[in-house]
């Protein structure tokens, strides 16, 4: 329960962060500390250095812009679940923060802490996914933006090098029909299949996490695990977890009409 | 004595206890600092089953703040073995040393231990040790284990067998002749994790100059633990003192001495300087006794009117790999509830206790009467199934009736009391049983899986008379009424949630006649609790209330004397009520405790022959164990698709005896229900077939929380105990031995039309699903 | 934990069992080995920082060659521990020429133990499956390089 040594900084602004990150090699970055702090309680993340970036105050925001809406990385989770904007104009995105661990979990975790962490399991990667969002990296030599089809590389790597940071999610606005339906494992709460749906128009964009070793669009609303081999545990088999993400999808599917 | 107008005792008052702990501001193990401590962190066994080949601490002891690195070849020959009170003739022991010596034999065996100058300083010098580990076989399959060709958990054992052990009585095989049918099924009870909120900790700290050590640990048992530890550290034991701070939850897992507990004195002594340990979480999961572990194989022979006629059950008890305190005693409390609450003239139990490459098992919630109740239960369901009877009439058939009590099972038990009916009745009005029975039909008739579960149970607890228990059932208490006429009431209980600090206050308000607040009730240390047998199974207020009441009683009789000889009368023409103690007839001519207790401290003017002072203490031998019972109703829908079980109702009639404080006995069941809907759908302790524990965190290991208790009715009747003067029965583990079958039946039942009849627990949604998935494909 | 893979190298089989019985073709392929030290004639200390993301441990261990049968077959055996745990495996190699190319089969078992084995038990096996697809994509690699 106690980590090894490590440094520690606390840089003003992401660009002071980014400077950090790539003057340290054996760095990692601090937001909200749910996923990192119990790797590093457990040792089995072991850096030399942490970046916390958690008072970096520009960095947590959800503002309008054009036909899009913009959440800044260090946005918790219960922002998201609580903004008005978003239950107005995105509202799939509240949804998914509601499933997010508990309370206290969605007091501190970040969209964008949890978004480069990439369990396969976490909930954010299914909406993201199924809105097609587009997700801003800033490092050295300065932004760069990546559609979330790029964005997850495997199991528990995205698009971010170690000396980058994932600071913007954009996303678009969507009409009300949307949900997302999540099978919990029981121990900690992650998903076991998690399935976002949008319907936009006569298209049914479908993004699953918690079945395989990396979140997906699903491609074919019939056989949803088509192209993935879905995860095996003591808590699911690859049959069942199959089996859920295609009840799971088709309930959310029947719950997103029902909203329109 | 004259009872006194009851005042508190019925009342549901907040608990006392309840303001500290909710502040933040109660005083845990790992809150207490002491001058020159040291810290201890151990290095445990990734392996099941390893050879140790060597160790090397040069590194570790090389690390500043690094007061000493010792292994089993420093200690082990310094220190005994950790106790086992349960004996059997054939039992095997492998005699469990405080850190591993030539091999390590289950996960998070300790195999070293740092102590430093910080917490952090230790932790850091564990990654330093390199140990030289030579896998060996593990035995992780308790019937595997039982094979010819098996690996053996303890190869100088020569055997897997730690036991067996065998309850018989009446005529079993005329039983099985006579039966028009037999019933079989197999059931397992799984091993479980009882993971209480605060870890393990202790601190140890010797004083050398007066030869006596002093243990602050957190525990459910300082009296036992100072009859047990100078077996372990050669401290005698008028030179130990025993302290159990507040404790974050117990359930079992703390009715032990552990290896950790006697090493920490041991290098106290050996160090000079105090000495703290606070386990991890994951420690907690891997070395902190696990419990049940049964597969059980039941055969019941019944007439095809349902009348029992004999039960035999053959179960194999998976021990892990070596003894606490209790592990070989647990299945054989399950022989003696084996017929639960039914009457059946024959019984038959032949226990075989296994060795693995595990965490050993011990006492957790119920301690080996969930899985009597569970097993005898699940099988009044299976049996009426067979016979095409009701589920309900089945019980009734074979309940001994309120007049037939005391009533002797073929155990060799006698249930002090019981109205097994009435709580039936009772359970079924609160629930709505004819409404409940219709909204079944109407749910299947739309194609829902709903089912109706439940459980009639009774349970033996308030251990009990000393003939039964290996260091004696008796309970010890002191109560004081002090100059000021304040009052101090000590038990020799340890309560670590169970609320006595505010029950017993109630009794003693009630029967001296003192404000409430006036009373202060004191636990847990054995400097100030002189004798004591703790609390583990559901005992503290049925003996030691009884003890508290002897006390009362003592120091009523006294202040007569002295009430009589201050108002100048004889003491038999004294009255006592509501603290005050009057002349018969002249109420006015009185005094209350407020005049007699400074009178009798400063003694003054106090009869010849009188004993200054007003504290008396008490012993209590109980003369039976008591009988708490109930029944349980429960309505379930289970989702098709997913496997998922919703609550649809939940009630529960519990008949502890008269009660105290309806909050207390509420919280008990309520806490109870939680640990069994926890058992029933979704926990488990997992080791993989090499014995490596998967369920070591939160991450895997799936506790209830608040938002999976279910909205629940509870009742209750009242049937008092004739085994202790308070008519007590206890509560403390009978939620858990009720609810457990209860929901498992109801899972069951809704399953039922698909002709599925038992499935194991936990009933997890994937085998829900699955058993869902083979009914429908057998029925093609 | 068991799996079997096959993998094609457009190399004659003599080349590839070559290849894959070199130790310093051995530590480039295996991902994150640091060290291979020779001890004895088919033994080696190995140092292996392995893990997913970010959370990589040192696993200090031996990798031995037995029953080596050039240009056949071959079993890896490996076992290695660290903070986080413990992995012992045997991985029996067997090739096949067909057509000029070599077909690399691999029946692996492996145990894992200590931490990973619980807290990673849901990634192990997707984790074990890349690292040896990993090997066998820098193993065709190498050899194409020889």
């Amino acid at each position: 329960m106690i980590p090894s040594s490590f440094d520690y900084f606390r840089p003003q602004n992401l660009d002071e962060a980014v400077k950090f990150l790539s003057q340290h090699e054996d760095a990692k970055v601090l937001a909200g500390g749910h996923s990192l702090i119990p790797a590093m309680k457990l040792r089995l993340a072991q850096p030399g250095t942490v970046i916390d970036i958690s008072r970096i105050g520009d960095l947590s925001y959800i503002r309008e812009q054009g036909d899009k809406i913009l959440i800044g990385a260090m946005t918790t989770h219960h922002d998201i679940e609580s903004s008005a904007l978003l239950k107005e104009k995105c509202p799939l995105l509240p949804e998914v923060a509601a499933c997010i661990g508990d309370v206290q979990v969605r007091n501190k975790g970040t969209i964008g802490g949890s978004l480069v962490h990439a369990d396969p399991a976490a909930d954010w990667p299914a909406p993201i996914l199924a809105l097609d969002a587009e997700l801003e990296i800033a490092g050295s030599n300065g932004r760069r933006a990546v559609s979330a089809s790029e964005f997850f590389v495997d199991m528990m790597q995205t698009a971010v090098q170690p000396n980058e940071i994932l600071s913007e999610i954009r996303i678009p606005k969507t009409a009300k029909s949307v949900a997302y339906v999540k099978s919990a494992q029981k121990a900690s709460g992650f998903a076991i299949a998690g399935v976002a749906v949008v319907i936009f128009g006569n298209q049914t964009r479908i993004g699953v996490t918690g079945v395989a070793a990396k979140p997906f669009r699903a491609s074919s609303v019939e056989n949803i695990c088509a192209d993935v081999e879905p995860l095996n545990d003591i808590h699911a088999s690859a049959e069942f977890r199959a089996h859920l993400a295609q009840v799971n999808a088709r309930r959310a599917v029947e719950l997103a009409r029902s909203r329109e | 004595m004259a009872a006194a107008t009851k005042k508190y005792v019925g009342q549901p008052l907040k608990r006392v206890e309840d303001p500290r702990l909710i502040k933040g501001i109660a005083t845990y193990i790992d809150d207490m600092t002491l001058p020159g401590m040291l810290h201890v962190a151990f290095l445990r066994s990734p392996y099941a089953h390893a050879k140790i080949n060597s160790i090397n601490t040069d590194a570790a002891k090389a690390l500043p703040g690094v007061i000493g690195v010792f292994t089993g070849a420093e200690v082990n020959d310094k220190c005994g073995v950790v106790p086992c009170a349960s004996q059997m003739p054939d039992l095997k022991n492998p005699n469990h040393k405080v850190l591993a010596g030539g091999r390590a034999y289950f996960v998070g065996h300790a195999v070293a231990v740092v102590v430093a100058t910080d917490r952090y300083v230790a932790r850091d010098a564990l990654d330093l040790i390199e140990v030289d580990y030579e896998p060996l076989p593990a035995v992780s399959d308790p019937q595997k284990a039982l094979e010819k060709n098996s690996p053996l958990t303890h190869p100088e054992l020569g055997s897997n067998t730690a036991f067996t052990w065998t309850l018989a009585n009446g005529d079993i095989d005329a039983a099985f002749k006579q039966a028009d049918r037999v019933v079989h099924q197999c059931m397992i009870h799984q091993r479980l994790t009882p993971m209480a909120i605060e870890p393990r900790g202790c601190i140890a700290s010797h004083h050398p100059g007066e030869g006596t050590m002093t243990l602050w640990t957190s525990t459910q048992i300082p009296h036992l633990i100072r009859t047990l530890l100078p077996g372990m550290i050669g401290v005698a034991e008028n030179k130990l003192r025993i302290v159990a701070p507040e404790v974050g939850g117990g359930f079992g897992s703390k009715l032990n001495l552990y290896a950790e507990e006697a090493l920490c004195c041991h290098l106290a002594m050996r160090l000079g300087a105090p000495v703290k340990w606070i386990e991890t979480r994951r420690e907690n999961a891997m070395s902190t006794i696990h419990g049940r572990d049964q597969i059980a194989d039941y055969e019941i022979a019944v007439k095809k009117d349902g009348t029992l006629l004999g039960i035999k059950s053959r179960t194999i008890a998976d021990l892990g790999s070596y003894l606490q305190l209790l592990t070989p005693a647990i299945p054989t409390l399950t022989g003696l509830m084996l017929g639960g609450c039914y009457k059946c003239k024959a019984v038959r139990m032949d226990v075989t206790g296994v060795y693995t490459n595990k965490m050993a098992t011990d006492a957790y919630r119920g301690a080996g009467r969930p899985e009597a109740t569970y097993a005898i239960e699940r099988m009044m369901d299976v049996i009426a199934d067979e016979l095409g009877l009701d589920p309900i009439k089945v019980r009734q058939k074979n309940f001994p009736k309120p007049g037939e009590f005391p009533f002797n099972t073929p155990t060799g038990l006698t249930y002090d009391s019981g109205n097994y009916q009435g709580a039936l009745k009772k359970a079924q009005q609160l629930v709505g049983w004819e409404k409940l029975l219709k909204q079944r039909d109407t749910a299947r008739k739309a194609g829902k899986l709903f089912g109706i579960g439940i459980s009639t149970y009774v349970e033996i607890c308030a251990l009990g008379p000393s003939k039964m228990m290996a260091a004696g059932g008796w309970e010890w208490g002191c109560v004081r009424i002090e100059m000021s006429a304040k009052v101090t009431v000590i038990t020799g209980t340890t309560p670590h949630g169970q609320g006595q600090e505010t029950s017993f206050a109630q009794i003693v308000a009630d029967r001296l006649g003192v404000p409430i607040e006036d009373i202060v009730v004191m636990r847990g240390d054995t400097a100030v609790a002189h004798y004591g047998r703790d609390t583990y199974g559901s005992r503290a207020t049925a003996v030691g209330g009884s003890a508290i009441v002897m006390c009362i009683d003592k120091l009523v009789a006294k202040g007569k004397i002295l009430a009589a000889h201050l108002l100048r009368t004889k003491p038999n023409k004294i009255e006592f009520r509501d603290g005050n103690f009057f002349i018969k007839g002249s109420p006015k001519k009185s005094v209350t405790w407020k005049q007699l207790a400074p009178e009798s401290y400063l003694a003054k003017n106090i009869p010849p022959n009188f004993e200054p002072g007003f504290e008396a203490s008490s012993f209590f031998e109980p003369s039976n164990c008591t009988y708490p019972f109930g029944t349980h109703i429960v309505a379930v829908q289970i989702d098709r698709e997913t496997g998922e079980v919703t609550f649809v109702k939940y009630t529960a009639v519990d008949d502890c005896g008269p009660q105290i404080n309806p909050l207390l006995v509420e919280g008990q069941v309520q806490g109870g229900i939680a640990h069994s809907l926890g058992q029933v759908l979704f926990e488990r302790t997992v080791y993989d077939e090499n014995a490596q524990l998967i369920t070591g965190e939160f991450m895997d290991y799936a506790m209830p929380r608040a938002k999976d208790i279910p909205e629940y009715l509870l009742g209750s009747t009242v049937t008092p105990s004739p085994s202790n003067p308070l008519g007590i029965k206890g509560v403390g583990e009978a939620g858990t031995i009720g609810a457990t079958p209860a929901i498992a039946n109801a899972v069951i039942d809704a399953l039922s039309p698909l002709g599925i009849r038992h499935l194991d627990l936990p009933l997890l949604p994937e085998k829900i699903w699955k058993a869902i998935q083979q009914a429908k494909g057998s029925q093609k | 934990m068991k799996f079997t893979g096959v993998c094609k190298i457009p190399a004659p089989r003599e080349k590839v069992f070559n290849a894959i019985t070199d130790p310093a073709v051995l530590q480039r392929c295996i991902e994150g080995c640091e060290k291979m030290v020779k001890t004895s004639e088919d033994s080696y200390d190995a140092h292996l920082k392995i893990g997913l993301a970010g959370m990589k441990g040192s696993y200090v261990g031996k990798i031995q060659l037995k029953d080596v049968k050039p240009p056949e077959s071959y079993t890896l055996i490996m076992s290695g521990k660290g903070g986080p745990g413990f992995v012992n495996g045997a991985a029996k190699i067997s090739l096949a020429e067909k057509n000029g190319e070599t077909e690399l089969h691999c029946d692996a078992d492996a145990q894992v133990g200590g931490l990973i084995a619980a807290i990673g038990s849901r990634l192990i096996e997707a984790a074990a499956k890349r690292m040896a697809d990993e090997f066998f994509k820098k193993l065709a690699a190498e050899v194409g390089k020889l």
